[in-house]
């Protein structure tokens, strides 16, 4: 059995653990959480680390994932798996209209565009009341199971399949693809790259499966607004996947670990939580560019 | 003199078992915005909440009580959060907050769930308490109760034909302003125009110029937090639409404004008609008692706000309960649904069958004077 395998079945069986020995409410709560950010920092990891296309509008997919499956439960009465399957089209059908824009921009005007993206959808859940309520919200949302284990269970054994998934199309030809469009887009059109499709393709994907991620987050709090997938949303996702570690697959579910988990712990540090959570991701950001797998790789190289 | 010695540790651990078992609390949970921009909420509120139990140091039938602060940032999911803490962590008998509508929306089936009260201070959403929620509390004036009565003085005191509503996006804002202008249609006004805006707007010049060019407006009902009322205000003054920048209309405002929105906005201010519960000038002794008390300890120059006395309002209520012999969440709740006319610095509760406070007779308007001090209307 390889090394990567042993890894595996490891985290299998420690996130089988992980809701026994964390008995709380509070902390079962919290890992349900993480386990949907893990979700979201993978599915931007798709786009920015391995098609190197800066996207600032991920939460807009997030929001669509959470409403669209919350008013086809609610007010059509579907089922959530159906609601979260037309959840995750709808998402991912709106990722192909910004990549019908994306695959004509790069760099910046990919990211002033990505950013217009997620102000305009989040503009639409404030003002399309009819439909989402606006700013007066949606409560007395239901989650799919009301443990908070099983809940956990899901949205982890979910986040372990799209993993999966996404480690075996980066393993792929198209992964190549991918990397070869994020290095130089010149380069691997030069190679017979279709830059449109696979540009195009990563913007679908990530799009589903922050949707995806999304259909989970309102029967998790039990209240949808759409302050909560404000552009402030899309920075925090970004945060969770520079903190671990752009364009590696273990990266974003560390950083997104990290960054759920952090602000949680610093609560007994009372109005001094927000400044520490600050200061440590700026020393990251300044010490560890390559993030938390760059940093484990120096000091193992050290260690050598 | 070993036997002695043995005798004496054995004395000494058992009156500490003893008084550890004498010692009887009442764990009050406090979810507060302490980051955001409703910090200024839990910065005021927590100075409230210090000072009344500075005063009931010694306790309240034999209990303590025993608070845990938590940030809930306005937000939804990080009440939520919160709340969970706090009910795993601390077990409260009883949770105070939260301030903004929608967080407190949020948090209310859980505590609802947990069998837990919650006494709130700040929300004006009208559902917090037309859910069918048992365990939920407010003191605060919902909006019907504050925008009714602005409509009716517009209208018969102000002689007010037309209004332009401006208010921010939120539960809270287009609840006061629907409150406000059903009536006021109703008694033959006319809305010129409803403005809303989101809380991350910070210049106001083109709402002001846009409401310069509606023609006569003789009111503007406003529902925003502090900050974007100060510069809401200037924009109107300097547009020259307020009394305060030499034009016609009345600016109006709910409870939401604290004492000292005056200071900040300047001149801007001057003719701000507002409805107010708690009162700096009121002669009531409980009142001037509190103001002296949160002078000693904050400063002989600080005037307490609304904010400051609510938050303070909510223990004295709490502390009640347990004199009238509550001992736990359940007991609590019962003892807070037979609250009638109690008298607390914000005037006197008395909770309707949904948990709201039906007593507004404290409830008054004042008008900021060219001074930016206030002049009690006798409304």
């Amino acid at each position: 059995m390889s090394a990567r395998r042993i890894y595996f079945v490891v985290s299998i069986l420690v996130l089988a653990a992980l809701p026994w020995l964390i008995a709380t409410p509070y902390w079962r709560g919290i890992l349900v959480l993480c386990a949907m950010n893990v979700l979201l920092a993978l599915s931007l990891n798709l786009v920015i680390g391995y098609t190197g296309q800066l996207n600032l509008g991920q939460s807009a997919f997030f929001g669509i994932g959470a409403y669209v499956s919350t008013i086809l439960v609610k007010s059509y009465g579907w089922n959530f798996w159906l609601a979260a399957v037309a959840a995750v089209g709808a998402a991912g059908l709106l990722g192909l209209a910004l990549a019908a824009f994306a695959v004509r921009l790069r760099g910046h005007y990919l990211a002033i565009a990505s950013l217009g993206f997620a102000v305009i959808t989040y503009q639409v859940l404030v003002n399309w009341e009819n439909v989402t309520q606006g700013v007066r919200g949606i409560y007395g949302i239901m989650p799919p199971f009301s443990h908070p284990a099983a809940l956990f269970y899901l949205v982890a054994g979910i986040a372990v399949l799209v993993y999966v998934l996404i480690d075996n199309l980066v393993r792929s030809p198209v992964g190549d693809s991918l990397r070869a469009i994020r290095e130089d887009e010149v380069s691997a059109a030069s190679l017979g790259i279709n830059r449109a499709l696979w540009k195009a393709f990563a913007f679908c994907v990530g799009a589903a499966i922050a949707g995806l991620a999304g259909c989970f987050y309102p029967g998790f709090v039990g209240t949808l607004v759409p302050d909560a997938f404000n552009i402030v949303e899309s920075f925090t996702m970004m945060a969770m996947v520079i903190v671990g570690g752009m364009g590696t697959m273990i990266g974003p579910v560390l950083g997104a670990i990290v960054l759920t988990f952090l602000p949680e712990l610093l609560r007994g540090f009372g109005e001094l939580r927000l400044m520490i959570y600050g200061i440590a991701l700026t020393l990251v950001v300044l010490f560890m560019p390559g993030g938390m797998v760059q940093a484990w790789m120096a000091l193992r190289a050290r260690l050598r | 003199m070993k036997l002695a010695l043995k005798g004496a540790i054995l004395a000494f651990v058992c009156a500490t078992f003893a008084v550890q078992a004498q010692e009887k609390v009442i764990r009050v949970g406090v979810l507060m915005p302490i980051s955001g921009p409703g910090s200024y909420f839990g910065v005021m509120g927590k100075e409230g909440i210090d000072l009344a139990l500075e005063q009931l140091k010694g306790g309240v039938n034999g209990y303590h009580l025993q608070v845990q602060y938590e940030d809930s940032a306005c937000s939804p999911l990080q009440a939520t959060n919160a709340v969970k803490r706090v009910l795993d962590q601390f077990r409260p008998h009883i949770v105070i907050g939260e301030e903004c509508s929608d967080a407190s929306l949020a948090i209310a089936p859980i505590l609802e769930q947990a069998k837990v009260p919650q006494l709130n201070a700040g929300s004006v959403t009208m559902k917090l308490t037309e859910s069918g929620y048992r365990y939920v509390f407010r003191i605060f004036p919902n909006a019907a109760q504050q925008s009714l009565p602005l409509a009716k003085v517009a209208y018969d005191r102000l002689g007010a034909r037309t209004a332009v509503i401006l208010y921010e996006k939120t539960n809270a804002g287009n609840d006061n302003a629907d409150g406000f202008e059903k009536p006021f249609v109703a008694m033959g006004g006319k809305v010129l125009a409803k403005i809303d805006f989101g809380r991350d707007v910070n210049d106001f010049t083109a709402i002001a110029t846009r409401i310069a060019s509606l023609g006569r407006v003789d009111v503007l009902p406003t529902f925003a937090l502090e900050g974007q009322q100060v510069r809401l205000a200037q924009a109107l003054a300097q547009a020259k639409v307020v009394r305060g920048g030499g034009g016609n209309a009345v600016q109006m405002g709910s409870i939401w404004l604290p004492y000292g929105f005056d200071q900040k906005a300047g001149q801007a201010a001057e003719g701000y008609v507002r409805i107010v519960q708690f009162d700096p000038n009121e002669k009531r002794r409980i009142v001037q008692d509190f103001i002296r008390a949160f002078r000693a300890k904050y400063g002989a120059d600080k005037v307490p706000t609304h904010i400051n006395s609510h938050a303070y309002d909510t223990i004295l209520l709490i502390a009640e309960a347990v004199r009238r012999g509550a001992t736990d969440s359940e007991s609590i709740r019962e003892r807070f649904s037979g609250f009638k006319g109690v008298e607390v610095t914000t005037g006197r509760i008395s909770f309707d069958p949904k948990g709201q406070n039906s007593d507004l007779s404290v409830v008054h308007f004042v008008e900021t004077q060219k001074d930016l001090s206030w002049k009690g209307l006798d409304w």
